[in-house]
């Protein structure tokens, strides 16, 4: 790493580089070292922009330009030339991302997932019928029926999860269209305000202070003009610009201003010369949407799992398809068992219930300010083990504000809290008063009108961001400070230039019967100092000593240190004798005293940390994140944000600092034992990938200062190479690529621009860091939520193949039938699946009371209560993205080997007792199927000689399915119950899940109704069931319950054992 | 915070990767980790004895909820019976012969001068008729008319009544006469409501019948065969049925009596036309026999097709 840059150039790079661009810098002799590297390193960041945009717009001469584009800079385009334009170059807006057409995406829905698997069965349905159809006179429309119903199935489940996908995209475009855009523009001689829309090359536009810029333009006429350049370049200082050409490269210059980037201050005039996808910020957007993205690891999951399933239907399906033709089955039977065995494998209803669960955490999530774009998305931050945090907006209030003042030879805090809840000071000291009166009256920022209620803190400001910071704090600390100004007189103004990079003004005194003016001036520490002969000490005013000196290079240098902008404050009362009451001061012509002034003191200011993202980074910490800092900014601030929010943990140290500390050079210092770096922008170019993957692999606590957009994404694909799934926030278009690039992109919803939202696949609508700790939170707990809800699906699956199974391999009459089997996956497990997404974490119970061995071993069910459970959500490292999925092996062995098989169970054994009470013991029915299944047949023995009708015996047949269905739902309490914790006990997790419960009540409702409701036999071949009938399954119900809990109970007695290792899912 | 630190170790960190990929004969046996299918003989033997354990659990509460069940019904009369039971209150009727090959449905075609076809039905008929003419050793009672007797007694079918539907005559199969047998299913405890006058409705022959009988003679579940769906009258004019065109209510109540026989009705198609299929629908007549004709909730009735060529 090269020593040059960052921490090693002293705290003062700091102060210096925290300045304005514009030359407000205090302290000439590093101008030109910092700004050296600075413009290198941008040259070189934004290389690749650079090469498409090939311009001399801003190069010509103005009378060329107007040529060029046939316009005038006074009366601009004529209308019919703009028509022409308009007409030919289309609307100046950024052409949206290439959008999959609606029909495909549809297409997707109708054929993606487990629906080709349906489709099989359904024509394989169609084909059996009309089979059937061409060779009996009366064929059963039941194989008919079903290809209907499975058709139905999977073209509405499309339907649902297509109009699912559409919806949540449509958010997206309620917000982009949120705040139109208009324009000033001079048209033959005439200001039209237009839609910026309808701009065209070559019109002329006239921008002020709070403007987006419509279009690029090149300025022909400026007053204080200056632009915020942030979302462009990641510079967070407004940048100055006039007509004047002083730049070959066309973002450095100054008579260019770009597509949406924000006018400041001042206004301008100027002529469009490129629009919509041909503006700078329209290239950067399509270098983003020129990324692919890749599949978001819920998709991921998502896919394995339905690889999964489908490899199991097809190899059951094909074999016993094999095995029937073995047992001399017709074919046709073959066909019809294989349709069977894929409707009873395919959860049909559970990529719908998965959609759904996403869909309710989108909306929780979207109600605590996280938008999200993409449904998937909302599991990605669950998953993600590295966060890139843009610095600006996000970690920061992006809001300048006083943090600390220096008088009376000390250093006192001021609030930058957002509630104004910290620290006060002593508000009545000479000094302070001084220090205010200042800070004050050499102030040119006013209040915006028409904020009455807005608290101080929020309210909009024209002017400078330190001298907004300086009215709010001084509004905050003395009340009305317009009043104080008017009170005070502004007799004359000296205003800030780059040659004094001092600003002084000239009152009356507020004290009517003092005749003398007030010389208030505040400028660069370095520069004031010098003007100075004395310092205002404990309300005593003192020879500015060697001494005195040496206490304001300690102080200027430790705010410097902190990454504040540090400003010096003086003042001095002209003698009323050279100066009396209407003397005529001259501003250009300097005729007052600017040297042997009065020194006062220092405020410093800074952007400061919301308040809530140090909490946040600690819980992403302690939740296994790693965050890194990824911002425009320069080095010193960077690092002084990050160690104020723990990004930078205290006692961390970086290279440069044990250098420091051992005095040694910086060369000496092994790499390895510095946990954190901070690297700048220049250093990173230099970098090869495997030295990159070295910083990222070898430190925990990073920081990146001056990246451009490019080394965004860099930095997110050597994070992503070394195995990460990473989250990268960020507000403006430099940040889109990387946000595009990574596995979940955060844009801003306030600050951030249309082009990083629309590369983003979240919005935190209020701007705010710790929105995403909430994210994390949701996303991990619909993960286990969704382990759990396919872990409830799935286990339905061995009742739902077992019954087709028995019925080849043992050739007893089918217990269960192939609507049966929709009727549970599509109704009465949808609502139980779909309520385990509201199911609570589970509780982190580490946290009471310790285990007391002597009384766990007198009351061992009390002890249950105390066992060590599953640890907090978010006190757990990320998912292991390859070998902990979202189905994994013992999910299978838990739900179809173990669970399913107690389900089965259930299910035969109210078959049999049906079949038994009914005259059929379970002996005769061995053997009996193709008997059962004949119509011919319409007198079948049972075991008590009667005599049984085809009718009849179908009914029986039916009420067999209603019955196995009935104890499906029974035994589906039991496992929807133990479902909701994967290694707490039930009792600590209560059975406060509304949801669930109620759907524990609906599943049932639905089945009774399924059962009794007349007209089912006739619809869906249901029956009603004796009431005794329900209760056969209770047992195993209950053999569920308490094998579970057992299990679970050694799960949490043997944490990491033999049957954690292949029962814990 | 702390676990992040102490996860670092070195100040390192590492990420999850990949597994290595194996190769296929890696998969099944690996030498490095002595592991077949990915798991080491002692994992899986580990993870067998769990499921032979939790599998022999679970066969054991099914085991024991089977014995539950069979002690709570009986072997000799369903727990549930008439109206409680499935097998409800309304009997279809059953016809012999039936080939066991179920996919010829309900067919019986064949050619009486060809040995081997008529042969194929006399069979299944003495196959059926087996149980009605060895009746040796068993406690039975010749009933009649008029006659009481107790619930429990078997009554006789005497197979000597079948008058040209005999085995001697070969059930009328070598003549292209063929004979078929009807039964009407057996329902535990059903008691049938017979009508002993002809009623609308039922067929001219039939009311005819009925209308011949002695009155005391008249407690029969009358049948009758018919084209099905009124198809081919003119075939079922020389039709005859033995012993008579009813099974006589002196058998019923079935209550699974060792050695209970069904009564019979032989129906002989004298007069069957060649090598074009008949479609015969025959039907039970009495109070209690609810009557439906249609193919997808027949009750009170049987169909079969003959075809002789």
């Amino acid at each position: 790493m090269s020593a040059q840059h960052g921490r090693a150039d002293s705290y003062r790079v700091a102060t210096v580089i925290a300045t304005d661009d514009d030359n407000r810098t205090a302290d000439g002799q590093y101008k030109s070292r910092r700004k050296m590297p600075a413009k290198v390193n941008k040259k070189e960041n934004l290389d690749d922009l650079k090469q498409e945009l090939d311009i001399d717009f801003h190069k010509i001469s103005p009378e060329e330009l107007y040529q060029r584009f046939q316009t005038h800079p006074e009366n601009g385009l004529s209308h019919a030339k703009a028509k022409e334009n308009l007409e030919r170059d289309g609307p100046n807006a950024l052409t949206p991302p290439k959008q999959t057409p609606e029909w495909v995406k549809f297409c997707k829905n109708l054929f993606g997932g487990f629906a080709m698997l349906l489709w099989i069965g359904a024509i394989l349905c169609f084909v059996a019928y009309s089979i059937q159809a061409s060779t009996s006179e009366e064929p059963a429309d039941d194989n008919l029926y079903l290809g209907i119903v499975l058709s139905a199935v999977v073209i509405v489940t499309g339907i649902f999860s297509y109009y699912q996908e559409s919806k949540s995209s449509k958010i997206m475009e309620s917000f982009k269209n949120m705040v139109p855009q208009f324009a000033t523009v001079i048209r033959e001689g005439e200001k039209l305000t237009l839609r910026a829309e309808d701009l065209v090359l070559g019109d002329v536009v006239e921008v002020k202070f709070g403007d987006r810029i419509p279009a690029d333009i090149r300025i022909i006429e400026a007053r204080t003009f200056k632009v915020d350049n942030s979302s462009l370049t990641g510079e967070s200082e407004p940048q100055s610009r006039g007509a004047e050409f002083t730049h070959e490269n066309p973002l450095e210059t100054k008579n260019l201003a770009f597509f949406s980037t924000n006018a400041v201050e001042g206004t301008a005039k100027g002529v469009v010369i490129s629009c919509g996808d041909h503006t700078v910020m329209g290239r950067i957007a399509g270098l983003a949407s020129g990324l692919d993205t890749g599949e978001t690891p819920i998709a991921k999951e998502i896919h394995h799992f339905i690889h999964l399933i489908t490899g199991v239907a097809v190899f059951l399906g094909v074999t016993f398809f094999v095995i029937a033709f073995i047992l001399g089955y017709h074919w046709l039977d073959a066909v019809i068992f294989l349709i069977g065995i894929i409707v009873a494998n395919v959860p049909e209803g559970l990529l719908a219930t998965v959609t759904v669960c996403l869909t309710l955490t989108a909306k929780r999530m979207a109600s605590k300010n996280c938008l999200v774009k993409n449904l998937e998305a909302v599991e990605t931050l669950g998953s993600t083990s590295t966060i890139c945090s843009d610095k600006t907006g996000t970690l920061t209030q992006n809001r300048m504000t006083v943090a600390h003042m220096w008088f009376d030879n000390q250093i006192i805090e001021a609030d930058t809290t957002e509630d104004q809840s910290g620290v006060q000071y002593d508000r009545t000291s000479p000094g302070f008063k001084a220090l205010s009166r200042i800070a004050t009256l050499c102030n040119r920022a006013e209040f915006k009108g028409g904020q009455d209620g807005v608290p101080i803190l929020k309210k909009e400001v024209s002017g400078d961001a330190s001298e907004a910071a300086l009215l709010k704090c001084m509004e905050l600390a003395l009340g009305d400070v317009m009043n104080i100004r008017k009170r005070n007189k502004k007799i004359a103004e000296v205003p800030f230039n780059s040659t004094n990079k001092y600003q002084v003004s000239i009152h009356e005194c507020e004290d009517a019967n003092d005749p003398r003016f007030l010389l208030v001036m505040k400028g660069a520490p370095e520069r004031i100092l010098e003007r100075c002969s004395t310092i205002f000490i404990n309300g005593k005013e003192k020879v500015l000593d060697e001494e005195m000196k040496e206490a304001f290079n300690n102080a200027y240098m430790e705010l410097g240190g902190l990454g504040e902008r540090v400003l010096g404050f003086c003042d001095f009362m002209l003698p009323s004798d050279k100066y009396p009451s209407g003397f005529k001061f001259n501003t250009d012509d300097i005729n007052f005293p600017i040297d042997n002034l009065r020194f006062v003191g220092l405020m410093s200011m800074i952007d400061p940390p919301r308040a809530a993202v140090p909490d946040a980074v600690a819980k992403c910490r302690s939740a296994g994140i790693k965050v890194i800092m990824v911002t425009g900014d320069h080095p010193i601030t960077a690092k002084a944000i990050a160690k104020s929010v723990g990004i930078i943990s205290e006692g961390n140290e970086t290279v440069e600092d044990i250098a420091q500390r051992l005095n040694i050079p910086i060369s000496e210092v092994n790499p390895r034992e510095a946990k954190a770096a901070v690297v700048h922008g220049a250093e990173l170019r230099d970098v090869s990938s495997d030295q990159l993957d070295e910083i990222l692999r070898y430190h925990t606590e990073i920081v990146f200062a001056r990246t451009s957009p490019q080394q965004k994404l860099i930095i997110v694909e050597g994070c992503q190479r070394m195995g990460a799934i990473v989250a990268v926030t960020g507000d403006g278009v430099n940040d889109s690529p990387a946000l595009k690039k990574a596995d979940i992109g955060v844009a801003m919803g306030i600050a951030g621009s249309d082009v990083s939202k629309q590369a983003a696949d979240m919005i935190l609508l209020d701007d705010n860091f710790a929105s995403i700790v909430t994210g994390v939170e949701e996303g991990r707990l619909i993960f286990d939520n969704l382990k759990k809800s396919i872990a409830y699906t799935l286990t339905s699956n061995i009742p739902e193949i077992s019954p087709f199974l028995a019925f080849i391999l043992c050739d007893i009459p089918l217990p269960l039938g192939t609507v049966t089997i929709l009727c549970i996956d599509l109704g009465t497990d949808m609502i139980p699946a779909i309520s385990l997404a509201y199911e609570g974490p589970e509780a982190d119970i580490m946290k009471r009371r310790p285990r007391n061995p002597e009384i766990d071993n007198l009351v061992p069910a009390i002890s249950l209560a105390y066992e060590h459970a599953e640890a907090d959500i978010m006190k757990r490292p990320p998912r292991d993205p390859f070998n902990d999925k979202l189905v994994n092996s013992r999910l299978i062995s838990m739900a179809y080997g173990q669970i399913g098989m107690i389900q089965a169970a259930a299910g035969f054994f109210v078959y049999f007792v049906i079949m038994a009470e009914n005259g059929f013991l379970p002996r005769k029915l061995f053997g009996i199927r193709k008997m059962w299944d004949s119509k011919a047949v319409n007198d079948l023995t049972d075991s008590y000689g009667q005599e049984w009708t085809y009718r009849d015996r179908k009914t029986l047949e039916y009420t067999c399915h209603t019955a196995f269905f009935i104890s499906i739902v029974v035994v589906q309490w039991a496992d929807l119950i133990i479902c909701k914790t994967r290694r707490n006990s039930i009792f600590q997790q209560g059975m406060r899940n509304w949801a669930l419960n109620f759907g524990l009540i609906f599943e049932t409702v639905l089945a009774a109704f399924l059962s009794y409701c007349p007209g089912m036999e006739k619809g869906l071949r249901m029956y009603p069931l004796k009431l005794v009938w329900w209760f056969p399954a209770i047992p195993f119900a209950l053999a569920i319950f308490i094998y579970d809990e057992t299990r679970r109970f050694y799960l949490r007695r043997n944490p990491g054992g033999w049957l954690e290792q292949e029962t814990y899912y | 915070m702390s676990k992040n630190n102490a996860k670092g170790g070195k100040g390192e960190f590492e990420f999850p990767q990949p597994a290595k990929k194996q190769t296929f004969s890696q998969m099944i046996y690996d030498p490095q980790d002595g592991t077949f299918f990915g798991r080491t003989g002692k994992n899986w033997s580990q993870l067998l004895l769990f499921y032979t354990i939790f599998y022999i659990v679970l066969a054991a509460l099914f085991t024991i909820c089977m014995q539950g069940l069979l002690s709570t019904v009986s072997d000799t009369e369903p727990k549930w019976k008439l109206h409680d039971s499935l097998i409800g209150t309304n009997p279809g009727l059953g016809f012999r012969p039936l080939s066991e090959q179920t996919e010829r449905g309900s067919v019986i075609s064949f050619d009486g001068r060809k040995q081997a076809e008529s042969d194929y039905w006399i069979e299944l008929i003495d196959d059926f008729l087996r149980d009605y003419n060895h009746t040796e050793g068993r406690e039975m009672k010749h009933c009649g008319f008029g006659q009481t007797h107790d619930p429990t007694d078997v009554c006789v079918v005497n197979t000597e009544l079948f008058g040209s539907c005999s085995r001697a005559n070969n059930y009328g199969y070598k003549t292209n006469q063929p004979c078929i047998f009807l039964k009407l299913n057996k329902i535990y405890g059903w008691v049938p409501e017979v009508f002993d006058e002809a009623q609308k409705g039922m067929p001219e022959d039939l009311r005819t019948v009925i209308n011949d009988t002695k009155k005391e003679e008249r407690q029969q579940i009358w049948v009758s065969c018919n084209g099905h769906l009124g198809k081919d009258k003119e075939n079922f004019q020389n039709i005859r049925y033995f012993p008579s065109q009813g099974f006589p209510s002196y058998y019923y109540p079935f209550l699974n009596q060792g050695g209970y026989l069904s009564p019979l009705v032989a129906v002989q198609f004298n007069s069957p036309p060649k090598g074009q299929m008949l479609d015969v629908e025959c039907r039970a007549w009495a109070k209690n026999i609810h009557y439906s004709g249609s193919a997808r909730d027949r009750m009170g009735s049987v169909t079969f097709q003959i075809i002789v060529d």
